[in-house]
């Protein structure tokens, strides 16, 4: 389990290292090179790729008893903070040719580029307090790992696809501790909770994700907004109020699923807009706007719930009185 | 390179078979819902497309149900006190059986289900109402018409599934062949009762099935 790097010398277990680097990396070159990029891009890419994996390969430990990051770990990233990701993705950097059956389709030995990615932007996430949310935390993100900076040439989307990595683990995150405690419910062993209690739960276990940013997540929102970004950012959106009215209990079928779905975004955004201008203690004022808008959506559901009762009852009515016309006026009789 | 991720998700290896008990927590996490016959009807996938394409279908057979829904209520409400009401009432009772039973699977299946419900509401309505006023005969060209399109339909969904896989998709199957026959009764039906009988009775037919086309086509996208 010693982690202190090596010294740079050819003995049999490195060599046998970097055999498993090279059959690795000739696997990895194939996925690389059914990805869609220009080729210019591909080109400088497999370049990269090279060098990354010959860095892992030199610097890699002989028995290290951590787990190597399975595909499972990599992406939801359920539990890790950022500082813990670095610490276990750079003990399994050292590690990583060889993984659990659960990585899916693509074998033991080697990880895909997807989960190399999303690996250093886990990484990342930790140099965002100090760069910011730009292609420098990357590169620190992937320094971390013991690969070279210019591996920030595998992001096209630069800190785009910083962002919508962080967006994406916490949508995953909250996710996961909402279908735990559903379960805790149906298992009997929680109570569940009122409709506008849960929403305002989740919404606020969601937002808190942001405390540790919420000083660059101005710069973060606007890089959503970005033209190119939209379309994703919309789509995380959509998937995270998904979910969150999926585990309140919603399973409307008719046009309640859209203006459910839509009151909760815009009761997300407008809360995450008050959050990033907030200065109060543990963001009171942020939970306590919060409060109030999803009281408005509930009485709005339920002001509408009135009104239909009252135009039935209207409409009733107005029947009784026309057919009490009719027999008055002896128009109502079987011909 | 970021992914959508739900809990479901995270068991990828398509080569692990997911274990699926009815009334068991599955591996996604997901909260079994037992439905009223304890079985599942769409095979649980992780394939992206193969999920898209079984959501669409159950999409617009539900959007399809819920507008002959409306259709029966329109005829109802023009030819409720009329000797061919109880003849309606029993076709509408089916397609309420139709509809809840999608309702259903689009609730456990987390399907969206398709924006332009409120239009096939005023539609459908609109459409037996207007049939209705033509009579009896008018209401159940309607009704062959309609039905015809809907088998139709079900009967492309039918072959759609047995080219990829018939045993995966056995219960879906089963639940398809069972609606198309109920709604090829519901067409004979129809022809019984002197649907040919109404004037402008091609006319109508073709505009309605034109009609028909456009919606389920419109609904598979929207």
């Amino acid at each position: 389990m010693d982690i202190k790097n090596s010294p740079l010398s050819l003995d049999m277990a490195a060599l046998i290292r970097g055999l498993k680097a090279g059959r690795a990396l000739r696997g990895l070159r194939s996925v690389a090179v059914q990805s869609t990029l220009s080729p210019q891009c591909n080109n400088v890419r497999r370049g990269f790729h090279r060098a990354a994996l010959l860095r892992l390969a030199s610097d890699s430990k002989s028995d290290t008893s951590v787990p190597p990051p399975s595909y499972h770990e990599v992406h939801t990233a359920g539990e890790s903070s950022s500082s813990s990701a670095q610490g276990e993705s750079s003990e399994g950097a050292q590690s990583n040719t060889s993984f659990q059956d659960q990585s899916g389709e693509h074998g033991e030995d080697y990880e895909t580029e997807e989960q190399l990615q999303a690996r250093i932007l886990t990484a990342a996430l930790e140099f965002v307090p100090q760069y910011g949310w730009t292609v420098e935390t990357i590169a620190a993100g992937a320094e971390t790992l013991g690969l070279s900076s210019a591996s920030t040439g595998m992001f096209n989307n630069g800190a785009g696809d910083l962002v919508l990595h962080f967006i994406a683990q916490c949508n995953a995150q909250l996710a996961e501790t909402l279908a735990e405690q559903n379960n805790l419910v149906q298992l009997g062993q929680a109570e569940s909770k009122k409709t506008a209690e849960f929403l305002k739960d989740a919404v606020e276990m969601r937002l808190r994700m942001l405390i540790p940013y919420i000083d660059s997540w101005p710069q973060a929102m606007s890089i959503l907004l970005l033209p190119h970004n939209i379309p994703d950012s919309l789509k995380h959106l959509s998937t995270l109020v998904d979910d969150i009215w999926y585990y309140a209990g919603d399973r409307s079928t008719d046009v309640n699923w859209y203006t459910r779905r839509a009151a909760l975004t815009g009761i997300y955004n407008t809360t995450e807009l008050v959050m990033v201008q907030d200065s109060s203690p543990d963001f009171e004022e942020t939970w306590a706007f919060l409060d109030n808008r999803i009281k408005d959506v509930v009485n709005m559901a339920n002001t509408a719930k009135q009104v239909q009762a009252t135009g039935e009852a209207v409409v009733q009515g107005l029947m009784g009185a026309a057919i009490t016309l009719k027999n008055l006026t002896g128009m109502n009789q079987r011909r | 390179m970021h992914r959508f991720f739900r809990p479901r998700r995270m068991l990828r290896d398509a080569k692990q078979p997911l274990l699926w008990t009815a009334g068991q927590l599955c591996l996604n996490h997901k909260p079994v819902v037992a439905c009223v016959r304890g079985y599942i009807v769409l095979p649980p996938t992780n394939d992206e497309e193969e999920k898209a394409m079984l959501h669409r279908m159950m999409r617009v057979d539900h959007a399809g149900e819920y507008g002959a829904n409306q259709i029966y209520a329109g005829q109802m409400a023009v030819l409720g006190q009329t000797q061919i009401s109880p003849l309606i009432q029993e076709m509408w009772d089916q397609e309420k059986q139709h509809l809840s039973k999608f309702n259903e699977i689009l609730a456990e299946n987390r399907v969206r289900p398709t924006l332009l419900l409120p239009l096939w509401n005023i539609a459908g309505f609109a459409l037996g109402a207007g049939s209705a006023l033509l009579g009896k005969e008018g209401a159940m060209a309607c009704t062959v018409a309609v039905e015809e399109s809907i088998s139709e339909h079900y009967n492309s969904q039918i072959r759609t599934l047995m080219e990829k896989d018939p045993e995966k998709y056995t219960k879906l199957l089963q639940l398809i062949k069972e609606f198309r026959d109920d709604e090829m009764e519901h067409h004979d039906t129809g022809l019984e009762h002197d649907a040919e009988s109404v004037p402008g009775y091609q006319l109508m037919k073709a505009i309605i099935q034109a009609g028909c086309k456009a919606a389920i086509y419109v609904s598979e996208r929207l």
